[in-house]
Formats: C-alpha cells, structure tokens, sequence
C-alpha cells in the first residue's frame, strides 16, 4: 500500500453540516461536566481580560488623575490578586482541556480501532489501508482539536468581544457605537482572509506530498535514471512539483503576512474616529483621559479575538469533513455477523461438506459455481489449478471470511452459519502464503496461536515445526525481536514460525496456501516436516505448489472456473491424462530445471502449477 | 511577484558548506540577500512605528488633558496616532512578505538542488543509503530549515528590535523605569529556554509513541487475515488500548508542562509589569511624569516584557535548524558522479567492441569480486554470462555503463579505454533490460519514450510496442497509451514490464545490450512473445545477457562461465560442449529431465 497516502484528494464538501455537528457534540457527552466548567472558566478569564481594562481606566481617573496613593494602592493590589487568580485559572484550565483532547483522541481512536476489529474481511479487500489509517490518525486529531479548543477559543472570542462591548457602552454610548460598527467589517474580512490562507496551506500539503512521492521515486529508480541519462528531464518534472509547493505555500505565506496588516488598518479607522470625537469629548469633560485610553486598548485588543475566531471557523469545515468519515468508518456494518440462537462453542471435528456452493463478489461475476464435495475428518485435500480459478476464495469460504451467497457448508454435521463466527475462526488454522508477523519477540508472534501456552508449549511447538534450532540459534532465541512485519527473519524463517504458530492453536481444522517463494533446501525439508505435523488427524485444505504435498494428499481438487474440474487421487488423475496430467508434468519439468541448474538466482525459480 | 527567481545552479555549494553554520544558512540565501535586507529593515521600520504610536497616543492625552486642541489640531493628532498604526501595519506586512519571499525561494531553490543533487550521488553512493533516511532529511529537514528562513531569523529581529527601541525610548521618558524594567528579562529568557528545550523532547516522546501507535495499526491491518484466523481481536483491542493509552499518558505529560509553564511565566511577567507600572504611577503623582506619560510607558512595558518568551522558542527552534541543516549536509558533501569529464566522442558513433583486459574490481578493500578478467568480443556478437548469485555477473555488467570504475586493469570499447569516454555518452550508447525492470508513476508513454532524448511520434512508439509485443495488451487498458502505471493505474505483471522496458531499449537503439533474461514468471505464451521481442532487440548489438536459460546460451558467441568473481570457463557451447565442467552438466539437464519424468509417470501406472 501506499505510504503516501494523499490525504487532499478529498474535498471538505459535507452534504449537511447539521447532523454531523450534533453527532459530533454527542462525543463529548461524556465530559460534558468537564466541558461546561471549562467554558465558564473561559468566560470568566474573558470577563476579567475585559476588566483589566477598566482597572486601568480607574488607576488613571481615580488613582493617578486625582492623586489619591491609597487608591492607587488599592487599585494595584486588586491588579496583582486578579493577575493571581487568573494564573491559578489559567493553569486549571489549560490542564483540563488539554486533558480532555487528549482523553476525545484516546476515546476516539479506541472507537474506531475497535469497530475494524468487527469489519469483515470484504471490507479490507475494497478499501485501501491508507484510507483506514487516515481516518484513526488524522481524522480523530482535527476532531480533538474543533471539540476542544475550537470550542474554548470560540467561547473565549465571543464573550470578550461581548464583555468589551459592554464595558465601552458603560463608558461612552456613542463611541462604542464607532466600535461596534467596525466589527463586522473586520470579522468578514477576517473570515475571508482565514478561508483563504487555510485553502492555500491545504492546497501546499498536497503539492508537498506530490514533490515527495516524485523523490521517492527518483531515488529508489535511480539505477534506471542513470542509465537512461534522465536526471536533466527529471529535474526539469520535479521543478514543476517544487514550484507548485512553492506558489500554494508561498500564496498563503503572503496571505498571512498582509492579513493581519489588514485588519489593523481597518481598526485603525475606528481608532482615528475615537480619538478625534473622544479629544472632544475629554474636552468637554463628558469622557474620563482614563476612559479615552481604555477605548484605544479595546479596539486594540479586540482583533485578537476576532482572529481566533476566523482560525476557528476556517479550520472547521475540514474538521466536519474529518469527522463525517470517521462517523461513516464508524457505521460500516460487519457483512459477515453470528447468526441469532448460535451453538455454544464446541469442536469443529468432523466431515466437511459444501453443497451446491456459489459465491460472487460482484452480482452477475460468479467465482465459485455450485460447488459440490465431501471431505472426511482426518483427509488431507490438495487445492490446484490456475491463479484466478478460485482456489483462495473457497478456503476463505470455509474459513467464513465470506459466506456462500448460495448453497450450504457443513462442519461436523452443522451448517457452519449455525455456529459462533469467533468459534469457527479460532478452531481453524490458518498458515498463509506470505506468513504475517508482528513486531515483537518471537515468542510472542507464536504465542499469538494460543494466549495462554507455557513457555513450554511454546517451545514444544517450536520443535514440532522445527522452528526450534533456528530460533535458538539467536541472540536472544525466543526474545529475539522480529523487526516490523517480522522482516529481520528469512522468509523461510518466517513461514516455520507461522507453522508453529498454527500448530500451538491446536486447531480441528488446518488451512494453508503453500508460499510459492523459495527458500534452500533444508528449510525446505524443515517445512514440508511441519505442515505434516499440522496435518495428522486433521482435516486439511491446502492450496499445493509442491508436487510432494499434492502427492501425498487424500483428494486432489483441480479448481478452474469456480468449479471442480477433475477430482481423485493421484494416481487416478495421473492416469486421466487430463488438467492435472499437464500441470503436474510442467511442475515436475521445472522442478527439476531448478534443481539441477547450479547457476540459477535463488528467488527466480518460483513458479506455481 | 508569484514566479519563482533564480536557479539552483547558482549556488556556490563548497563556499556554503565550508562556511560556520550561521554563515552557510546566509550563503544559503544567494540572490535573495536584497530581500532579507529589506525584511531587516522593515522590521526595524516596524518596531519604530509601534513605538511612536505609542509616544503619539501619550502626547495626544497630555495634550487633551492640558490646554486642548486648537481648530482641527485634534483631528491631525488623531490621524497621526492612524497614519503610525498604518506605517506599522504596511511595514510589518512589508518585513513578512519579504522574509517568506525569502524562505519560499530558498527552500524551493534546495529542494530543486537536493532533488538533482541526490540523482546524480554514485551508484555506490546510492548502493549503501537507506530512501526512508534521504527522503526524510530531503523533505522534514529541509522544511524546518524554510521554518528557519520564515519565521525564526525574522522572529528573532522582531523581537530584537522592539526591544531595543522600546527600551530606548523608554529611557527618554525615564532612566529610572528603563532599568528597573529589565530586571525579569533575563529570567523570563532562560526559564522560556529552559521550558522549549524540555517541551521538544516531550513532544519527541510523544510523536514517537504516535508512530508506535500508526505501526500497531498498520500490522493490525495488513494481518488482517491473521488477526480473523485466530481470532484474536479482543487480543488486538488490548494491544492497541495499551499502546494508545501510552499515547494519552505521554500527551497528559505533555499538557502538564504546558499547563504549568504558561501561567508560571505569566505571573513572572506581569509581575514585572504590576511593579513597574505603579513605580511609573507613583512618578506621574510626584510630578516625575504626566498621564499620557504614564499610559506610553504602559504599553512599551507589555512589548518589552512579554516577547522574550517566545524569543526563547524561537532560541531553541534555531538549534533545531542548525540539526537539521547538518543533515542536509551530509548529504550535499557527498560527491557528484562525474557525467561530462573525458570528452572521447567518436564521430561515426560506437561499434560495440569490447575488451576486458585483467580486470579486477572490488567494493571494499580487499573484497575482490572480479578476479584478472580478460576477454575480448567482435561488435554485435552476443556474451552469455553464466554463473551462481554473487559469482560476479552483475558486477561485471555494471562497469560498461561506468556505474563503477574498475580497480585495477582496463575496458576498451572499441579500442578505447573506457574511460576516454564521458558517462553521459557511454550511457547513451548502452541500453539495460531487468528481469523485473522499474517503471514510472508516469504514463505507459511516457515510461516508453522514457530514455529518447528527442520528440517521439505515437506511430514510433506503436512501432516499438508491436515489437516488444506489448501493444495489444496496452490497446486493453482503458485509457490504451495514456495509462498510468502504479498505484493510481494499471499494475503491471513482471513480464508486461520486461517488455515496456524492451519497448523503451528499442526506441533509444543503443549499440550495446545488456539483458538479464530471467522470464520465470510468465506462462509458456508470453515467454514465447518475450523470446521473439528480445530476438529482435539483440540483432546487430552487442549484447551482454545474464543467462538463465539454456536457448540464449546455446546462440551466444561467447559464453563466460563465472566461478566466484573468476571466469572458469569460456568459449562457444560447441567448445564448452566438448570439455569437461560446469557447463557440459547444464547441458544435459534438458534430457535427464525428460527420463526423470517418463520414470515418475511409469512408477503410478505400476503402482
């Protein structure tokens, strides 16, 4: 899959914003309590932000103006206890907002983490993992941050653009008018600005990860580069790239820098308009010097809430546009559920049975038709034919990663819908083509087979998939790290401890598509080893490309065209002279091939029948 | 002003790079020195202006509160008290229009010389980096160093400036308040750094945990088919819920320090400004200063005191930058393959004879992987190399192109050493097909036409499809030659990109071939296409194939069988047939195969 991810190739179109923002509300319903006494946390730092202005109008009319020390002091003392209490308010309440982004991120990855556990596997098939990521990393951020300080800032913004609008009312009627005026111009103008520099900043992420992917690209294909003498036409393409990143980042840099001069300006209108009609007034005596100069730290002062807000509300629209595909992650049905009234949990040994089983993935596309078979308990089944003939997709109908779409499996004498999905699925092994390791120790990769196996389980298993010498053989054997996806270990490595794995599951049933990829000769004698352990006294499916596997089995199905094309034995099919003759001949010839050419690069002989 | 300025080309890389750190970064900046100039003084433009407004406003209220405006004096105060907020707003704006003109350009003009710089590093060079550790120091590096350009350099003067100024002109309203005003400056500055320094660990703690968390969600996804075939979600849930709760608990750590620090250094600075404020007061009532005095010097105050916070951000941000320009760096120092030296340019063009004459070649020191080589072929004759992995065939292709230089001995192309030629040409002259060779995100056209140096026609480009028996497959795709490859297209198999590559080998008609022919993993009818395809390219070149099957063997001139870095064998497969060795085994594997089988069939009958 992708690592790079391009996040912009969608738009922040939201059909209707009002049921996602009610939705949205509804995450911070649990912290409602927390939330409220923020806000009016907020609202009263707010108040006080307006008042100190007010404190100042008073140091200078009624403390200095007049001359009085006593007031000053008093005055000044009701300063520093203010400043004090706000620091104590400050710090509760950065504290506690902070904490509840952190615990909506939490809750909100853990939500949705939780509900792809339940998604079926048909789900992972069409949507590109990218995209899932996306929504649990990013996604839940933007959400946090509008449900958190959005909401903060906004609260803030608004009341003390309210409080300071009072307080300039109280002071002089007609010029808080002026004020009060200007602000909307100032607001839209804000807005506009805000919108646009977001637009731009988005707009310079995409064209970054563009100019990235090209440098990814240009140096893991830098032996073709050369040799093809591009570097200049490829410099040329990617200064295309670094000039778009340019211009869009350059564009809202410039946005930036002239916006805030903007509304400055704006302000500095009203600013003219009140010290002009203000100088009348003091005249006059109906204005305080004091109240002069508080108007003048108002209207200064005002443009930083009015900033926030534009911030806010620019950053909005992609935060709902986040949270409508986190909330349409979130009501993605499971296609695959328990069925009412299902059997307690209970072995799985017994005879498979399919019967008249269809199944497409697309309407009119079948990729099994009426497929028709009988394994006994214990049978070893061996699954060939060509790639695309639906070979994967009818062991993953047994393992119900899907279900037929007509037509019944039986295990054990129970139309396997009857029983618990987890129920199936834990009691079928399955060994996969590419194994899948986590990062981690080996000792828990194998552990992942049964959670509460001894140390000695584990090591027994080990044995048993001759994983054990290997694994010893390590620094720190059974802690010895994987690496991410288990890429510190050998493929061949790799797939023996997924045999063990398998094999510490104790599973009634074993799957397995054999790799195709190959590995020496001695792991691969050491896996051939194993997958017999897995197979004794176990019903086993596998998709074969070893010609000693498909030998040794029960039945041979030769699956093409979703149906079963020749089935029998060995022996029987051989004599047939037909499918399988041809594919087991062309194996057999190019087995050889492999084996005997001493010159051969290892990796390039794997081919399958 | 939109257009980008300026080439990379221009940038005197050695002087950048031997200069002290802060030096390189202004090295850096060629071109665009005027601009950062400009920036520099409007910033100082800037910081005058708000200062003065402030003087104005003071001047004003002694003014109003004294004898009063005369006529329309008292609008001209006004309008001077706007035309300062004016003169400060367009300077600022001035000052940040440049710096970013600045920081945009620069960066942009390092990206471009990075980009180039990286794809002309050596193939050795490129053999021993990791792409994850380049890219991130080709893009976040150079990123924080824009960040550098944009905000901190000029953040810095910002602040500088108003400092100075404000400090200045609040000694001309009074000595005294000027330094008692400074006291908290130097605390404020050490605690801010002392803070930022800690924070931008915590944060680094934090993102690593988040990529903890992204890789516990990635596994989860990929194996996805593990985790429902053993049913382990719950198991999942707890992993994730542990890793994500590690994450919440790093972030609370983080909010805490946030959370004490803020308010901490508000109570420092506005202490600062409570004490000298009501110094200031008590002077206006002893008759020290006036009013409007008193409300200038209030507002300096908050400019003087409460920046030195963030300069300490910005102080330690600065260090990052100069992290981050060492990785950069490290890669610039890194030296340039050489395309262009060695002029030898033959007029009639190249014919494609080659001669190894005791060549040896190592990678490491005393890790020979060719050992006295020597072998010489006539133009357009075919060389099979035979050999196991790590026997020295590859090695030994990569010298004709001069991906490597030989160690010791010499390679004559038509009588030439080799190294009278330029890369460049050599290169125009050789044309390489992988076994799974490496295509472009780009479209299928352009991945053919990829290596002509020149206008191709559609026809030409049909033509050279047809031949590498491509084209009907192309014609399938639902936008034919404008498919795009890779992920937002089509994905081709191993053997629809061996014969694209054939396609683009044919259009450029190089004089040499080289040709791994490993075409395992396609069925008998595409190989059959891929076999006439490659027919066609070799025909009158030179051609050099890592062989793996016994068909291109057969029809070489010349057969090298390579025995750890040594030839062991050589000669025609008649010659070879005839001795014996290695080769005379391979050769009998076709009828030993063919008994083998008959055997196998006969022992089920009898069974």
């Amino acid at each position: 899959m992708s690592t790079f991810y391009d996040e912009s190739e969608y738009d922040d179109n939201v059909t209707s914003q009002g049921p996602v923002l009610r939705r949205l509300l509804k995450v911070l319903k649990p912290h409602w309590k927390t939330m409220l006494f923020a806000m009016i946390g907020i609202a009263l730092v707010s108040f006080l932000d307006a008042y100190f202005t007010i404190l100042n109008k008073r140091i200078i009319d009624e403390g200095i103006a007049e001359s009085n020390i006593s007031t000053l002091v008093r005055l000044f003392s009701i300063y520093a206890s203010i400043v004090l209490a706000q620091s104590f308010g400050f710090f509760l309440f950065i504290y506690l907002i902070g904490l509840q982004g952190e615990r909506v991120r939490y809750d909100l990855r853990k939500a949705l983490f939780n509900h792809i556990q339940k998604l079926s596997l048909s789900y992972f098939s069409k949507t590109p993992l990218g995209w899932i990521m996306s929504r649990v990393t990013s996604d839940t951020e933007k959400m946090a941050d509008l449900l958190t300080w959005g909401i903060i800032d906004t609260t803030w913004a608004i009341t003390n653009i309210i409080f300071a609008s009072i307080y300039m009312f109280t002071i002089e009627p007609k010029l808080a008018l002026i004020v009060v005026l200007s602000l909307p111009l100032m607001i839209i103008v804000s807005f506009k600005f805000r919108v646009n520099i977001y637009r731009h900043y988005r707009q310079s992420r995409k064209a970054n990860s563009k100019m990235t992917a090209s440098l990814n690209e240009n140096i893991t294909g830098v032996r073709v580069v050369k040799a093809l003498r591009r570097e200049d036409k490829n410099l040329k393409a990617f200064e295309v790239l670094s000039t778009e990143m340019f211009r869009e980042s350059y564009r809202a840099a410039f946005l930036s820098a002239i916006y805030l001069p903007t509304i400055q300006t704006i302000s500095a209108i009203s600013l003219v308009l009140v010290l002009w009609q203000g100088g009348l007034m003091v005249s006059g005596t109906t204005l305080t010097v004091g109240g002069l100069q508080a108007f003048v730290s108002y209207i200064m002062m005002i443009l930083w809430p009015i900033q926030d807000l534009a911030r806010v509300y620019a950053e909005m629209q992609n935060a709902v546009a986040s949270s409508e595909r986190v909330f349409s992650l979130l009501d993605t049905k499971p296609a695959i559920v328990n069925r009412e009234n299902t059997l307690p949990p209970t072995s799985l040994v017994g005879d498979v049975i399919f019967e008249n089983v269809s199944f497409h993935y697309e309407d009119g596309e079948p990729v099994i038709r009426n497929l028709n078979f009988q394994v006994k308990q214990g049978q070893t089944v061996a699954l060939v034919g060509p790639t695309g003939g639906g070979k994967t997709t009818t062991v993953n109908l047994l393992c119900r990663f899907y279900e037929p779409t007509s037509g019944r499996i039986l295990i054990a004498g129970h139309d396997y819908l009857e029983y618990d999905l987890q129920n199936i699925q834990s009691r079928i092994g399955v060994v996969l083509q590419t194994p899948h390791l986590f990062s981690g120790s080996i000792r828990e990769n194998l552990r992942y087979g049964n959670l509460e196996a001894s140390d000695e389980q584990v090591e027994k298993a080990a044995k048993l998939a001759s994983a054990y010498d290997f694994i010893t053989s390590f620094e720190h054997g059974f802690d010895q790290n994987v690496g991410e996806g288990g890429n510190l270990l050998s493929v061949g490595q790799k797939q023996l401890i997924s045999i063990a794995r398998a094999l510490l599951a104790e599973p009634d049933i074993f799957v397995m598509d054999e790799a195709t990829s190959s590995v020496d000769t001695l792991t691969e004698a050491l896996i051939q080893k194993g997958m017999h352990q897995l197979m004794s006294g176990r019903t086993s499916f596998i998709i074969a490309h070893r010609l000693s596997t498909i030998k040794s089995a029960d039945q041979i199905f030769v699956i093409e065209d979703g149906q079963i094309a020749e089935s029998g034995d060995h022996k029987s099919l051989i004599q047939q002279r037909g499918i399988y003759y041809n594919l087991y001949t062309k194996q057999f010839r190019h087995d050889l091939e492999t084996k005997f050419d001493p010159f051969i690069d290892a990796g390039t002989e794997a081919n399958t029948a | 002003m939109i257009k980008p300025e300026g080439s990379y080309v221009d940038l005197d890389m050695p002087k950048i790079l031997s200069s002290k750190k802060l030096a390189s970064l202004w090295h850096l900046m060629k071109g665009y020195h005027t601009n950062y100039l400009i920036a520099t003084v409007f910033l100082g433009l800037a910081a005058f202006a708000r200062t003065n407004m402030y003087l104005v406003l003071g001047r004003y209220l002694d003014q109003v509160i004294g004898e009063g405006f005369v006529g329309n004096q008292l609008l001209l105060a006004a309008l001077n008290f706007g035309a300062m907020i004016v003169l400060q707003a367009i300077s600022s704006f001035m000052s940040n229009w440049m710096a970013s003109f600045t920081a945009e350009n620069t960066t942009r003009r390092l990206r471009d010389y990075l980009f180039d710089h990286i794809q002309r590093l050596s193939y050795a060079y490129h053999a021993e980096a990791k792409t994850g550790d380049l890219l991130e120091r080709a893009t976040s590096d150079v990123d924080t160093l824009r960040r550098f350009f944009a905000e901190q350099a000029v953040g810095i003067g910002r602040i500088v400036f108003i400092f100075i100024i404000n400090l200045f002109a609040i000694y001309s309203l009074s000595p005294h308040l000027a330094r008692i005003s400074v006291i908290i400056v130097p605390i404020i500055l050490i605690v801010s750094m002392i803070f930022f320094k800690k924070l931008s660990k915590a944060y680094e703690s934090y993102q690593e945990q988040e990529a903890v968390l992204t890789t516990n969600l990635q596994e989860n996804l990929s194996g996805v088919r593990v985790v429902k075939a053993f049913a382990r979600q719950d198991y999942e849930i707890k992993k994730f819920d542990d890793n994500n709760r590690e994450k919440f608990n790093r972030g609370k750590k983080l909010n805490l320090m946030h959370s004490f620090f803020w308010p901490i250094s508000d109570l420092i600075s506005a202490g600062q400004q409570i004490y000298s404020s009501f110094t200031a007061a008590m002077m206006v009532i002893n008759g020290a200063l006036t009013i409007g005095n008193f409300v200038t010097f209030n507002s300096l105050i908050a400019w003087l005191i409460w920046p030195i916070r963030n300069l300490g951000r910005l102080i330690v941000d600065t260090s990052r930058a100069f992290v981050s320009f060492g990785r950069v760096s490290e890669i610039l120092r890194a030296p340039e393959e050489d395309l262009f030296s060695s002029t030898y340019e033959p007029a009639e063009g190249i014919r494609g004879e080659v001669e190894f004459r005791n060549v040896d070649f190592e990678y490491e020191k005393e890790h020979p992987v060719l050992k006295d080589v020597s072998f010489k072929c006539e133009a357009g004759q075919v060389i099979a190399l035979l050999g196991s992995t790590g026997s020295g065939k590859t090695s030994l292709v990569n010298l004709l192109p001069r991906f490597y230089d030989v160690t010791n001995g010499s390679i004559l192309l038509d009588g030439v050493n080799l190294k009278e030629y330029s890369r460049s040409y050599l290169r125009s002259q050789i044309g390489i097909v992988e076994q799974e060779p490496f295509l472009f995100s780009d479209s299928i056209r352009d991945n053919i036409t990829y290596g002509v140096h020149r206008e191709v026609t559609q026809e030409e480009v049909e033509q050279a499809a047809r031949e590498a028996a491509i084209h009907d497959v192309i014609l399938n795709f639902s936008n034919g030659y404008d498919t795009l490859v890779g992920e937002r297209g089509v994905t081709l198999s191993g053997g629809q990109k061996q014969r694209v590559a054939i396609a683009r080998t044919l259009l450029i008609n190089p004089r040499i071939l080289i040709l791994d022919d490993s075409t395992s993993s396609v069925d008998m009818e595409t190989e059959m296409q891929i076999r006439e395809a490659l027919d066609k390219l070799m025909a009158n070149r030179t051609t050099f194939i890592i062989a793996h099957r016994i068909q291109s063997i057969m029809a070489a001139d010349l057969i090298l069988v390579f025995d750890k870095g040594e030839i062991a064998q050589c000669g025609t497969h008649e010659q070879l047939l005839n001795e014996p060795g290695m080769y005379r085994d391979i050769y009998s594997i076709q009828t030993r195969i063919d008994s083998e089988l008959q055997k196998e069939i006969d022992s089920v009958n009898i069974l």
